[in-house]
């Protein structure tokens, strides 16, 4: 294919990203260094601050806060789901009759609109919810979401969202391992964990690091579900997500030039994490292509 | 022995399951209890009633109304669909494709739009709007029923049919589309309809257009780059793949101030684009993947048979990568019906399904249980059943992005 076909196909796709893309991310550079109220953006009646945005940031306690939850949230949420993904698409792979099925089940939490399946899954833990009754039942006192536990409730429930995801991933790698090797294992007489971590989990290496890369930046922007728990009630338990669009949306703050500076330090520390993993794909790209 | 370790793996497997399911579970047998106030609510386990005025309450602007005739008057539909999807079907039997099918289906879609028009009309002159709340109209009952009788054999065959030929049976599939469309433009003029029915519009029209754009211009740049051996072709799959890592909130924030100075906020133009931008890089690069697979000799041989680049590649290729172009399709609409925080925040009040159940149970609303229960199931539910005739497509679509990694 030539170089002159070659834009030809692309255009659409990259003008798009073009415009709707890389121009939105010099405008989130240069405003964050202005002071711009909601109100104001019809008149345009932004003025230029410096860093000014930045420095009050760095001295706000709900910013570092909002930080200190979303960095536990990755911790805890992607280790946690993948390691859930990973034994059930073992268990899978090992069960013939009824996988289908079984399949289809544990796919729904990963279809439901997450903005349901958090409102389905906080109304369990509700008056008149099936956990609520449970928990009465059993310690005698009503169940009530406190600033306490509901950050422990808002990671439960997003490993419950993105499991299926590992799962499917992990199981369609299981698939592709020969069986020729695990009978070699099974012949030289290795246990079960054995060839798990001698042969299984080789296998999958390149898949743990996707599933794991892909979880980080997921888990890193989560938004919908933190939103629907967490709402004015708990704003200790707001992610950065959360904080940076209330920030702005919030009738009474109303700070646009002040969700662009979060909004660029979010930029930043995601990149911290993800150059060297571009860095790596491109060199593949390009090994690729010699 | 071997029976245990058996017998222990479906075990977890089906707690497993629980787990999945449960809020879901829960959520469908509590939007047909006995609707209560939020100060009233007890963990009741029983005390179901099959009115179904919970779905009522969310959908209709009339507590009078009886649910069974909303769901007759889906039921219509979806036989009329089904019927005229078979007949579809029928006419552009044989290999026929390209332009005989397109003329086949907007004939069709023509005519059944003048049909719904008629009728329409003859309600009117009757002065009886809401046909399924006569109590005169027995030739309408029987009409009704006598619809329903002939086409429950018809359509359960027909669905069946129609999805193992899928490749095949494309025609239906716009046909169909016509005839839900018509639906969705007749209920509100038959009920009175609450907001979330707008929303729901919204939701669909949404997704649709989100689709058909993206996949559009994503499937010709997936194609490109994986044929072309440039430097640039990687240069613009590595900055794909670091906008697909950024947070929502980079982009969200711009398009806000952009649209608010343009005065297009609130406007289902600016959501749509505003979803097509976020995916692309997520469907050029499954597509990328998809086309690898496909060998180079395919459309070459039809290159020297003199047909252009573009020509090959809509004549060779894109009919053997349905399959992928349907996984793909599959992601998007889950990407745009779900979404909430676009919408929340460029659509102050023309929302989507997602924006409205927030509302509708965040803050002091005076909502129930039931009705949000009601609320979740009507929204997933249009998206399950999707998911569920292209599981498969899903299913694959997720192993071969991961795979190749």
């Amino acid at each position: 294919m030539n170089r002159r076909t070659f834009w030809g196909f692309t255009l659409p796709s990259v003008g798009v990203m073009l415009v709707l893309m890389v121009f939105p991310l010099v405008t989130t550079l240069w405003f964050s260094l202005h002071r711009l109220k909601i109100e104001d953006i019809k008149d345009g009646g932004a003025t230029w601050i410096g860093f000014d945005n930045y420095r009050e940031l760095l001295g706000d306690e709900q910013f570092w806060a909002a930080l200190r939850f979303t960095l536990v949230f990755v911790a805890v949420t992607v280790p946690l789901h993948m390691i859930i993904g990973l034994g059930v698409s073992l268990l899978l792979d090992k069960v013939t009759k009824g996988r289908a099925i079984y399949m289809a089940a544990l796919l729904l939490p990963f279809i439901v609109t997450p903005v349901v399946g958090t409102v389905i899954y906080k109304d369990l833990f509700e008056r008149g919810g099936l956990l609520f009754w449970l928990y009465e039942v059993i310690t005698d006192t009503p169940f009530a979401v406190t600033a306490g536990n509901v950050k422990w409730l808002i990671i439960i429930q997003s490993v419950w969202h993105v499991m299926p995801f590992s799962m499917i991933t992990f199981f369609a790698g299981l698939q592709t391992l020969p069986a020729s090797r695990i009978e070699a294992a099974a012949i030289d007489g290795a246990s079960y964990w054995r060839n798990l971590w001698h042969v299984v989990l080789p296998h999958l290496r390149v898949l743990l690091l996707f599933v794991a890369l892909i979880s980080i930046m997921d888990a890193y922007r989560v938004y919908d579900s933190v939103f629907v728990f967490a709402g004015d009630r708990f704003t200790e338990a707001h992610t950065l997500q959360v904080y940076n669009v209330e920030q702005v949306l919030d009738p009474n703050i109303g700070r646009l030039g002040k969700g662009y500076a979060i909004a660029v330090l979010n930029i930043v520390g995601i990149f911290v994490v993800l150059i060297p993993f571009l860095y790596k794909s491109y060199k593949d790209q390009i090994a690729e292509r010699l | 022995m071997r029976f245990f370790k058996i017998f222990s793996r479906h075990t977890t497997l089906m707690i497993l399951v629980v787990w999945s399911i449960l809020p879901f579970a829960w959520a469908v047998q509590s939007s047909i209890k006995f609707t209560r106030d939020v100060a009233q609510r007890e963990p009741v386990l029983w005390g179901y009633e099959t009115t179904s005025s919970a779905y009522n309450k969310f959908w209709l602007d009339d507590d009078e109304i009886n649910m069974y005739s909303v769901m007759w008057f889906i039921v219509a539909f979806v036989v009329a669909a089904a019927v005229i999807g078979l007949v579809g079907r029928w006419i552009s039997r044989g290999g026929s494709t390209g332009v005989k099918q397109a003329v086949g289906t907007v004939i069709l879609a023509i005519t059944s739009i003048a049909l719904v028009r008629v009728l329409l009309i003859w309600l009117r002159e009757r002065d009886q709007f809401s046909l399924w709340e006569s109590e005169g109209g027995l030739a309408t009952t029987l009409g009704v029923v006598a619809t329903i009788v002939f086409g429950i054999l018809v359509p359960i065959l027909f669905i069946v049919f129609s999805f193992i030929e899928r490749e095949s049976g494309w025609p239906y599939f716009s046909t169909v589309a016509v005839v839900l469309g018509i639906g969705l433009w007749w209920f509100p003029r038959v009920f009175e309809v609450e907001d979330n029915y707008w929303f729901f519009v919204n939701s669909i029209i949404v997704t649709v257009l989100t689709m058909l754009i993206s996949i559009s211009i994503g499937v010709l740049a997936g194609y490109a780059l994986a044929r072309y051996s440039g430097i640039s072709g990687a240069v613009i799959l590595i900055i794909a793949l670091a906008f697909r890592a950024l947070p929502r909130t980079a982009f969200v924030l711009p398009y806000y101030f952009a649209a608010q100075k343009l005065g297009i906020l609130d406007t289902r133009l600016v959501i749509v684009m505003a979803l097509v931008a976020v995916n692309q890089p997520f469907t050029i690069w499954m597509f990328r993947t998809f086309f690898m697979d496909v060998p180079k000799e395919m459309e070459e041989a039809a290159m020297m048979d003199g047909a252009t680049r573009l020509e090959a590649f809509r004549k060779v290729i894109v009919p053997i990568m349905w399959p992928g172009i349907i996984a793909t399709s599959l992601f998007t609409l889950l990407l745009a019906y779900n979404e909430y925080l676009f919408v929340r925040v460029l659509a102050p009040t023309n929302w989507t399904l997602p924006v409205a159940i927030v509302s509708l149970t965040a803050g002091e609303s005076s909502r129930t249980l039931t009705e949000a229960a009601a609320a979740s199931v009507s929204i997933t539910l249009p998206i399950i059943i999707v998911i569920i005739l292209f599981q498969k497509h899903l299913v694959k679509g997720l192993g071969a992005g991961a795979v190749k990694g």
